[in-house]
């Protein structure tokens, strides 16, 4: 009996020992095709999936490599019908090719004339299917590239897109690495970027992903199309792109609700283009306003439905995907994989953390007692109300004081879903609030207030989730959420995670009251952080020590409880 | 070898079974086993048996495509009884010797030098060496006819004389009859018509196609390429295979025990519960069909529950899940090896077009256990590690038992279903699987003894609140854990989850919270997470605060003393009443007993209505009734070496004393059924009359008994068994005597 650290469950999820002596090579030799669920602390789930093993396909790895990685580290027996059953999987990535015919353009090959057999006479692969040139090519219109990868990965035949790009308009971008340099991961997520063609790049919040999308743009080194979330983001961009490219703030355009430059780096976000007036899509002509050679995407897995489908016309241009997860709650990673790429390069959080690159955060879960009017008002609430009235609880007032009065000298955001209670608490606190009518102006002034120092604490509600760079903040404190999406968490933790000057740790309170709702969305987000790999502690307030007490943040790192 | 000095060559088959040794004679009881039931009384009865046409059709179904084409040699012979030698130079490179000794053993060919074939396997033998019948008149000229076919009728003249003679004509979709070739060759004599669809190519010309191979190519055997792989590296990716067999049959029968699905009308369990169960262990419907079949002949999984209308878990659950792997998969495996149910059926439509049903009466298939272990035996003939492809596998077994061909089509999904279980892996046979056949149940268990994991007796808590069993558990943590947590993923490892619900369930089954943190603490080698900790004390604290007891009775009143009087009346004890609310008492006794007791204490009290009360027991855990160890029946069992040697000396005995006692046939009917048998029954229905019966069961068990017969028809004997006590219907050809009471006081 062999004593591997990996062991391969039934519903191919592999389970990997992390403390065991082995598992750091296990996890190098499964990464490739397993993707990671969860990272707890001692044992971490990976799932294969369909798409992981093609993801592993375009990256080059072989059956043969995925089997072997399985059979050589699991501790026990690995079913044989599981192992033919991810060999047949893969062997289905490159059955078909998208190629450019000298003569006919664009052609899907194939090296098993049965699969081409079975997908052209698929009801939903042969409308996008032109004339049979031979046995083994069938001409495809290019209108239909996208289309028609998105279609064959539905029926099981991905097809590799061997097609190429168009080269766009060319345009000088360099590096400007004097006082900085790219990561080694960085320029490794870059090289796999770039040998593959398009595709998505997978790195955690806070690892810098602006500057992954920088260097390839000096790499491509023509115009560039960067889509992001939203206004703020966008800006966030173009400030770094100045920062760090030889591009000045000429040649960056901004393509939003309040301007609409076109220029040889356009950033536009996801709303303007979605935006549509009589049912018709307002901005498609973006798309075509310059020949571009290179669109990124941020945030992936944030990516709207209808920039989808656009995206499946502009097949002939390079793709970079940019996200800190492939998982998308509207499961629609699928797409992803088809229109935009398979992952081309993956680095999991902790070991980016390891590397010191994202400040360790230690996550806390404060406990508040309703006082009894709040249980009585809980207890006669509507169903839909019961989230906010536990949420918004005034009990809550002085722990979140108290909370903060642990970190005098810390950044610190406190982070809401209700205005009402954002108002109360910003009055209460004596800090400004940021919330989804605050101005841009009024909110980069505010952003940059609260960067150079001069705001100590900032009220924010959910406009803030989505990549606004806020840099200092080493403490967050959230009050109430939306129903313990797992996004949100995401998000939420990344603000705290950016990498901090002096290498701090960084702290995430979330403060729930005790048996409500309120702490059972809690639970849910305490498992995702702590699938996550995070140390979770929860704390009774009325245990909460403050600073310079027994306890105290100044005297140990964990708060007992 | 025969025993008497070399005599004139014997000129029956009688006369040549009495010159074979009593080796020998047994040798052919235990290869044609249906003889032997019920014992012929002697030489001339065990010719006759053997005359039988099923049982020759059986002796045949067992010999391989090489045997045959011998016996087709002798079948074939214009001569009666062709020579050793000339068989021989009929089939040059067979291995012709092998396939006569395997042909006199089983009495199919008879004769020492000159071997000849018995009348009824002329007649078993439709078509030898695949040629037609003799036309009759002969053709006059064999060549001149054949030269006459022109390109297209010489094809399908061709394609006859291969293996099949038989064809049939093209018809088309209007039903009418093209002019083809083959008609043209009808209408010419070329082809002889069977009967209105099918047309026979007469023997006289496929042996003139056939030219110098009249008996068609030397049928040896195939001898296809093997794949080869590690022994070792097989029996551990077949141990994956086993591990998750075990695994799954577990966790099914854990779904059933808290949720049993229904027996259905006709039989069986319904789609709906099957799709339920496939959900349940996260595999698709064909996979836990086979699971349920699986666990279900293994004795696991039975019809229980208060009306018998229930799929549970059985005893025999209770008892496997306790065991160490290597025997749970072994009883598993066996199981299946002797299951008469073709599982692959399940699913299929019925030629009514009705879907089988998991578990259904209708997916009973006698000749599968028989395929399987074909199958496997083939497998097992090759060297360790050594594999088939399925279609090699398929052409060595028509080539073993051409006569059963079409039982094969069962091979690909049997094939299918031993690799589920790990008894194959790609084409080759595990030592599982190796140690099942050569010794069963326990020959598997000790097979795979050291390939399966030990059990392990911890898990892993991770702050997730996820715990992680990295093994098979020990049978005790796994049944606590199944309490405490509910299982996220199988497979080598389990993950468990523990949430709010788990935990109540817990609190439900009378855990307290410090003994759930104590096990926690005692069970996970990590450091049992703070979240965890909260979440016990954070349920525990919730739990009981509403109460819900059983009673039997109340006793109510809105005069509160004189509910006291009662309570604290010595008269009214034996009511067992105590005070549940102000105005309410109630006692565990039924309320008849209560009235009794307090109107004997001299109180007024009237029933009342059951109008809102409850009765309630908490439930016990369900399981079915079935026998523990019990099986769905298997085939008949196999002969014993005292059997045979008693048959031997049986036969012998009354060889001996055929010649010399002649009388009185009808007291001792031997097994073939004679007039005066049934003369004897017909007298004893008529005058009522108790018989003694010598009788043989469909297991060939034999039993003598007392039988009042009733009625006589058809075949069968209606009696009442004195012995049995009750009334039976008795095949009258399994009767192997008859003596009428009266005649005979006591049995011999």
């Amino acid at each position: 009996m062999s004593d591997g650290p990996l062991i391969v469950q039934s519903d191919k999820t592999l389970l990997l020992e992390v403390d065991h002596p082995q598992s750091k090579e296990c996890r190098a030799a499964i990464a490739p095709f397993a993707e990671l669920e969860r990272s707890p602390e001692h044992v971490h789930t990976y799932r294969v999936t369909p798409l992981a093993l093609w993801n592993a396909r375009a990256a080059g790895h072989d059956a043969e490599q995925v089997v072997d990685a399985l059979v050589r580290y699991s501790r026990y027996p690995v079913p044989h019908a599981l192992l033919v059953d991810v060999a047949d999987t893969m062997d289905r990535f490159g059955r078909l090719t998208l190629a450019n015919n000298p003569v006919h353009g664009l052609v899907l090959t194939t090296t098993d004339r049965a699969v081409l057999t079975e997908v052209s006479r698929s009801k939903k692969v042969a409308p996008m299917l032109g004339a049979r040139i031979d046995d083994d090519t069938i001409a495809v219109h290019p209108s239909e590239r996208g289309r028609l990868k998105q279609a064959l990965l539905k029926v099981g035949w991905p097809a590799e897109d061997l097609a190429g790009y168009v080269d766009g308009q060319a345009h000088p971008i360099e590096l400007d690495q004097a006082d900085w340099h790219l990561r080694d991961y960085q320029q490794e997520a870059v090289d796999g970027f770039w040998a593959g063609g398009s595709g998505v790049v997978v790195l955690p919040c806070g690892a810098g992903k602006t500057l992954v999308g920088a260097a390839a743009m000096a790499e491509a080194k023509a115009t560039t199309l960067i889509l992001v979330t939203n206004t703020v983001a966008g800006r966030q961009w173009k400030r770094e792109l100045i920062a760090r490219t030889s591009l000045t703030e000429d040649e960056i355009g901004e393509y939003s609700g309040e301007r609409k430059e076109i220029r040889p780096v356009t950033i536009a976000t996801y709303q303007v283009i979605t935006t549509r007036r009589k049912g018709e899509y307002r901005h498609l002509d973006l798309f075509d306003a310059q020949d571009w050679g290179l669109i990124v995407y941020d945030e992936v897995h944030l990516l709207p439905a209808p920039i989808f489908r656009l995206t499946a016309d502009l097949q002939s241009r390079r793709r970079l995907g940019l996200t800190a997860t492939l998982v998308r709650e509207d499961g629609r990673e699928d797409d992803v994989f088809s229109l935009i790429g398979p992952k081309r390069y993956d680095a999991p959080w902790r070991d980016i953390e390891a590397q010191g690159y994202i400040a360790p955060a230690e996550c806390i879960e404060v406990r508040v007692s309703l006082d009894d009017e709040e249980r009585m008002t809980y207890a006669v609430a509507e169903p839909e109300e019961r989230y906010r009235i536990a949420a918004t609880a005034h009990s809550k007032l002085p722990v979140i004081r108290r909370v903060l009065d642990r970190h005098p000298e810390e950044q610190k955001l406190v982070i809401g879903a209700y205005l009402d209670q954002l108002e109360e608490l910003g009055a209460a606190l004596d800090a400004p609030v940021i919330q989804g009518s605050t101005t841009n102006r009024e909110r980069e002034k505010l952003f940059d207030a609260f960067r150079a120092g001069e705001i100590k604490t900032l009220v924010v509600s959910k406009v803030a989730n989505f990549s606004i760079d806020l840099p200092e903040a080493a403490v967050a404190v959230q009050v109430s959420g939306t129903f313990g999406s797992r996004q949100e968490e995401a998000q939420r933790l990344g603000r705290v995670l950016r990498p901090k000057a002096d290498g701090r740790q960084a702290h995430f309170y979330t403060v729930v009251s005790r048996d409500t709702l309120d702490s059972e969305y809690a639970a849910h987000r305490q498992r995702f952080l702590a699938e996550q790999g995070y140390a979770y502690t929860i704390v009774d307030a009325a245990d909460l020590a403050g600073r310079g007490e027994v306890n105290g943040p100044d005297w140990v790192d964990e708060p007992s409880d | 070898m025969a025993t008497t000095p070399p005599t004139p060559a014997p000129a029956t088959l009688a006369a040549w079974l009495r010159t074979r040794s009593d080796e020998q004679l047994g040798a052919l009881l235990v290869l044609r086993p249906d003889v032997a039931r019920p014992a012929p009384s002697d030489v001339v009865g065990l010719a006759t048996r053997l005359a039988v046409p099923v049982s020759v059709d059986r002796a045949l179904d067992e010999l391989d495509a090489g045997t045959l084409q011998v016996l087709d040699v002798v079948l074939l012979a214009t001569t009666d009884g062709v020579s050793r030698a000339d068989l021989a130079a009929a089939l040059p490179g067979a291995p012709v010797e092998a396939a006569v000794e395997l042909l006199t053993d089983r009495a199919l060919l008879w004769g020492d030098d000159v071997l000849h074939a018995p009348e009824p396997v002329r007649r078993a033998v439709k078509h030898p060496a695949g040629l037609g019948r003799l036309r009759t008149p002969p053709p006059a000229d064999v060549e001149g006819d054949l030269a006459t076919a022109d390109d297209d009728e010489r094809a399908v003249l061709e394609t006859l004389a291969r293996e099949n003679p038989v064809g049939r004509l093209p018809v088309d979709n209007r039903g009418t009859a093209p002019a083809g070739p083959a008609r043209r060759l009808l209408q010419r004599g070329l082809l002889t018509r069977i009967d209105a669809a099918n047309v026979e190519l007469p023997r006289q010309y496929g042996l003139a196609l056939r030219g110098d191979q009249p008996y068609g190519p030397v049928r040896t055997r195939p001898e296809p390429p093997t794949a080869q792989r590690d022994p070792a590296v097989l029996d551990r990716r077949a141990a994956g295979a086993a591990l998750e067999a075990v695994g799954r049959v577990g966790e099914l029968l854990t779904a059933l025990e808290e949720d049993p699905a229904g027996l259905l009308r006709s039989g069986g369990m319904s789609i709906r519960d099957q799709k339920r169960l496939a959900k349940a262990l996260g595999v698709d419907e064909s996979v836990a069909a086979f699971v349920v079949e699986v666990a279900h002949a293994a004795g696991l999984l039975d019809l229980g529950g208060p009306h018998r209308d229930e799929w549970l878990p059985s005893r025999g659950y209770d008892t496997w899940r306790e065991q160490p792997l290597p025997e749970r998969w072994a009883q598993l495996a066996a199981a299946w090896l002797d299951s008469v149910r073709l599982i692959a059926l399940v699913g299929q439509r019925d030629q009514a077009g009705k879907a089988v049903n998991v578990l259904s009466p209708d997916a009973v298939r006698h000749t599968v256990p028989a395929v399987r272990r074909v199958l496997l035996e083939a497998l097992r003939g090759l060297p360790a590690g050594h594999g088939l492809a399925t279609d090699d596998l398929l052409a060595l077994l028509r080539w073993q038992s051409p006569r059963r061909a079409d039982r094969f089509v069962l091979v690909p999904d049997l094939l299918a279903e031993a690799e589920t279980l790990g008894l194959v892996v790609g084409g080759a046979l595990s030592s599982g699987g190796r140690g099942l056949l050569a010794g069963g149940e326990e020959g598997a268990a000790d097979a795979v003894r050291g390939l399966l994991p030990e059990p392990v007796d911890h898990v892993l808590a991770q702050p997730d609140l996820s715990l992680i069993a990295p093994g098979p558990l020990v049978a005790e943590l796994a049944r606590t854990l199944a309490t405490v947590a509910d299982v996220e993923s199988s497979g080598g490892a389990t993950v468990f989850r523990v949430s709010d619900g788990s935990v109540r369930r817990a609190l439900d089954a009378g855990w307290s919270a410090a003994e759930l943190h104590d096990f926690f603490a005692r069970a996970s080698r990590t450091p049992v997470p703070q979240a965890l900790d909260y979440l016990v004390d954070d349920v525990a604290r919730q739990h009981g605060r509403l109460r819900v007891g059983a009673i039997e009775s109340y006793v109510r009143s809105d005069d509160h003393g004189l509910l006291s009087q009662v309570l604290s009346d010595k008269r009214s004890a034996p009511a067992e009443l105590r005070r549940l609310a102000p105005g309410v008492l109630v006692s565990g006794l039924p309320a008849d007993e209560v009235l009794a007791v307090l109107r004997t204490a001299g109180y007024a009290p009237a029933g009342e209505s059951s109008g809102g009360a409850v009765l309630t027991r908490p439930p016990g855990r369900p399981r079915a009734t079935a026998r523990p160890g019990t099986r769905p029946p298997t085939g008949p069992r196999p002969l014993v070496a005292e059997e045979v040697e008693a048959t031997v000396r049986e036969i012998r005995a009354g060889d001996s004393a055929l010649a010399a006692r002649r009388e009185d046939a009808a007291r001792h009917v031997p097994g073939v059924t004679t007039a005066s048998t049934l003369e004897l029954l017909g007298r004893a229905v008529r005058e009522q009359r108790q018989v003694w019966l010598g009788y043989v069961d469909a297991q060939g068990s034999g039993s003598r008994r007392a039988v009042q017969p009733l009625t006589l028809g058809g075949g069968f004997l209606t009696g009442y068994d004195e012995g049995k006590a009750e009334q039976r219907v008795f095949a009258v050809h399994r009767i192997t005597s008859v003596d009428l009471v009266d005649d005979d006081a006591r049995p011999e």
